[in-house]
């Protein structure tokens, strides 16, 4: 009785058993054969997250390594409204450390939304406070922002970068494809508190950091520029200034200012009027200073030589019955002395031997008329007009630099020419391209694009524009040890009223290079309506000195000419 | 021999369970020094901004002269006695086809 019991018992324990080894057996074929796919995957959200992550952008450096533009990570809050018992106390804790009215937090804070953006970008030690804060529904993400540490310095050619990191202007914006970094998505695994324990798969590398540019630029250089054409569009109480220093022989750009400057770190309030960079932009009638290039053309093309005797008519001529005057009432002077002088008689006549068809060709070889293709954003052309649409006195009019516009980025690529020796070359500002490393990725090196002159007739107009520092109108261009070469411009502007040239309102102008005899600086000073005196010689050409005497130095340009010290005796 | 057998069975178990939990710790201390790292190069960064923005020329002169008195040499002060090569010398030229502007343009007639 007792064994049958026992053994009923025990069928009824293997039947309970094999009921529940079924069941088990059912759910594991269930989770592990019929749902797997479904599951594997949930299972696979909850372990894992993906992340967008963006490499830093490249650092923008002077030629000597010093850092212009660098991107930091710095903290951006955001909030969770719906999580938020209390939006008013939360925006009055936050609204001291964000610098944003506590009305305004709160108003964001009481959205129906699940994210709202509280301020991004903030300060490093903004962050720091947060992070001592810490309140429940407040986030804070690291995102990268663009710091130029010296402020306004180099504005106009470095540009600016957007909130999303994208640059916008300058070189930030032309070399956006070397300096973003690399975007990508990356699989992170989680444990059960979702802190991240390792990228799926170890073999996972972090997005490539952007490429990092060395400019041409020379900090020392553009510091004596701005500063100078700073002084004097101030002392001149000019609309607004531009200057260029380039390296004639390679055409990278030592400095380019313009004034007035903004600050690249707050542009939001600024209008696009203030970062344009005047330099490559704006088109001007260049005025007198045209006269080198048309001085240049002559002598190649054989038509006068610098001590051609070319008549003064005693400073009036009528040409296609408009009449032109001088200055000075001139005689007979010399080709060169025409030039010294700043003649438009002179010119006009020798550009009228010259023809259309000579003085035409000559302008487009100087680069007039196309971009010079430098590798900075929104270059202009200029103005030069096909002969066809030229009137009876174009060649007159261009020959003094009216009826034509040009930047002065061309102006002084063309007076360049001159100064190597007649080749002309593509302005660069951007000498090299590394990798976060510091591995050299791309080398940008000087190109010529043409030769404009022989080196004859540079020689000649170099002794002519040389003239016209010791003997003409550019006298306040000189500096004490140097041979300087050049021109002045003073331009009347077009009154955008009557359509004539105005009486008060002129863009004075100097440009040329030093030293004569083996040129290491071209640049050009370019004063938009200085109020008072507007000559290019008084406005324009004391800069040039200035800039030149100091930079010289900085360079260690030996002298030009032997230099005679006396020393007291003690 | 049985219980050999078990024996590196459970050796096997246990090295295995073993490693699975060091690639754990291992994921932490990665993720902590990874930490550390993005801490310690956002610092790099932020003082690499302070030395660019102290070091800026304009900062520098302006010291110069409010604080040390001292002033910007006059036209003709500066005199270079002998030369000192410390400006970069011109990087040769990439050689492209040069044409004088006689043959520059295609002529043409107007």
């Amino acid at each position: 009785m007792t064994g049958s019991f026992s053994r009923g018992r025990r069928y009824v324990l293997l039947l309970l058993l094999l009921c529940g080894f079924i069941v088990v057996l059912f759910r594991l074929v269930t989770l592990q054969v019929w749902q797997a796919a479904k599951l594997s995957a949930k299972a696979d959200r909850q372990h894992q997250k993906t992340v967008s992550l963006e490499g830093a952008r490249g650092t923008i450096a002077d030629r000597h390594g010093k850092i212009l533009a660098i991107n930091v990570e710095v903290p951006s809050v955001f909030g969770i409204p719906n999580a938020l018992d209390s939006p008013l106390t939360i925006a009055r804790q936050l609204s001291p450390i964000l610098h944003v009215r506590t009305d305004e937090l709160e108003r964001k804070l009481r959205q129906k939304r699940s994210f709202v953006w509280l301020a991004r970008k903030l300060d490093p030690e903004q962050g720091r406070q947060l992070d001592r804060l810490s309140l429940d529904g407040i986030g804070v993400v690291m995102e990268g922002r663009r710091f130029y540490p010296k402020g306004t310095f180099l504005a106009h050619v470095l540009g600016f970068s957007g909130m999303d990191g994208e640059g916008l202007e300058g070189v930030e914006h032309r070399y956006e494809s070397y300096l973003r970094g690399e975007k990508r998505m990356m699989v992170l695994q989680c444990d059960a508190l979702g802190r991240t324990v390792f990228p799926k798969g170890m073999m996972e590398r972090s997005p490539t950091p952007g490429q990092n540019l060395t400019l041409t630029i020379d900090e020392v250089i553009q510091y004596i520029a701005e500063r100078e054409l700073e002084d004097a569009v101030g002392r001149a109480q000019a609309k607004s200034g531009t200057m260029i220093v380039l390296d004639p022989k390679t055409g990278a750009v030592f400095a380019m200012a313009v004034s007035p400057r903004f600050d690249p770190n707050a542009v939001s309030a600024l209008n696009a009027d203030r970062w344009r960079n005047r330099a490559l932009t704006d088109a001007y009638e260049p005025g007198s200073t045209m006269k080198a290039m048309m001085a240049a053309a002559a002598i190649e093309e054989g038509v006068v030589r610098p001590n051609t005797m070319v008549f003064g008519e005693h400073g009036h001529m009528t040409v296609a019955n408009t009449v032109i005057h001088d200055h000075e009432r001139l005689g007979w002077v010399s080709f060169a002395q025409v030039i010294q002088k700043s003649s438009n008689i002179g010119a006009a006549k020798t550009g009228m031997a010259l023809g259309e068809d000579r003085l035409y060709r000559y302008l487009l070889a100087f680069g007039f008329g196309q971009r010079t293709e430098i590798d900075l954003p929104g270059e202009g052309v200029g103005l030069v007009r096909n002969p066809r649409d030229w009137g009876r006195r174009s060649v007159a009019s261009i020959s003094m630099g009216q009826e034509i516009g040009v930047t002065p980025l061309q102006m002084v690529s063309a007076v360049a020419a001159i100064a190597n020796g007649g080749v002309l070359m593509k302005p660069y500002v951007v000498s090299e391209i590394r990798d976060a490393d510091g591995h050299i990725i791309r080398q940008i090196p000087p190109q010529a694009k043409r030769r404009v002159i022989s080196s004859e007739t540079a020689r000649s107009v170099t002794k002519i524009l040389e003239g016209v520092i010791t003997d003409g109108t550019g006298t306040k261009a000189a500096i004490r040890g140097y041979r300087v070469a050049g021109k002045t411009g003073t331009a009347q502007k077009i009154d955008p009223r009557t359509g004539t040239y105005s009486a008060s309102r002129f863009i004075a102008s100097f440009t040329g290079y030093v030293p004569a005899d083996n040129p290491q600086l071209a640049m050009i000073v370019i004063i938009d309506e200085p109020q008072g005196e507007a000559w290019g010689g008084v406005v324009a050409a004391p800069v040039f000195s200035r800039v030149g005497e100091q930079v010289l130095s900085y360079l260690g340009v030996p002298s030009s000419e032997p230099v005679t010290l006396a020393m007291a005796r003690k | 021999m049985k219980a050999c057998t078990v024996f590196l069975g459970l050796c096997l178990v246990f090295v295995f369970v073993w490693e699975r939990v060091d690639m754990v710790r291992m994921g932490y201390q990665i993720e902590r020094l990874k930490r550390e790292k993005t801490v310690l190069e956002r610092q790099r960064d932020e003082l690499r901004v302070k030395v660019s923005a102290l070091s800026a020329a304009d900062r520098i002169a302006k010291l110069a002269t409010d604080k040390l008195g001292m002033s910007l040499p006059q036209q003709g002060q500066i005199i270079m006695v002998h030369s000192r090569p410390s400006y970069t010398p011109a990087p040769d030229i990439v050689q492209v086809e040069l044409k004088i502007a006689k043959n520059y343009l295609p002529l043409r007639r107007f």
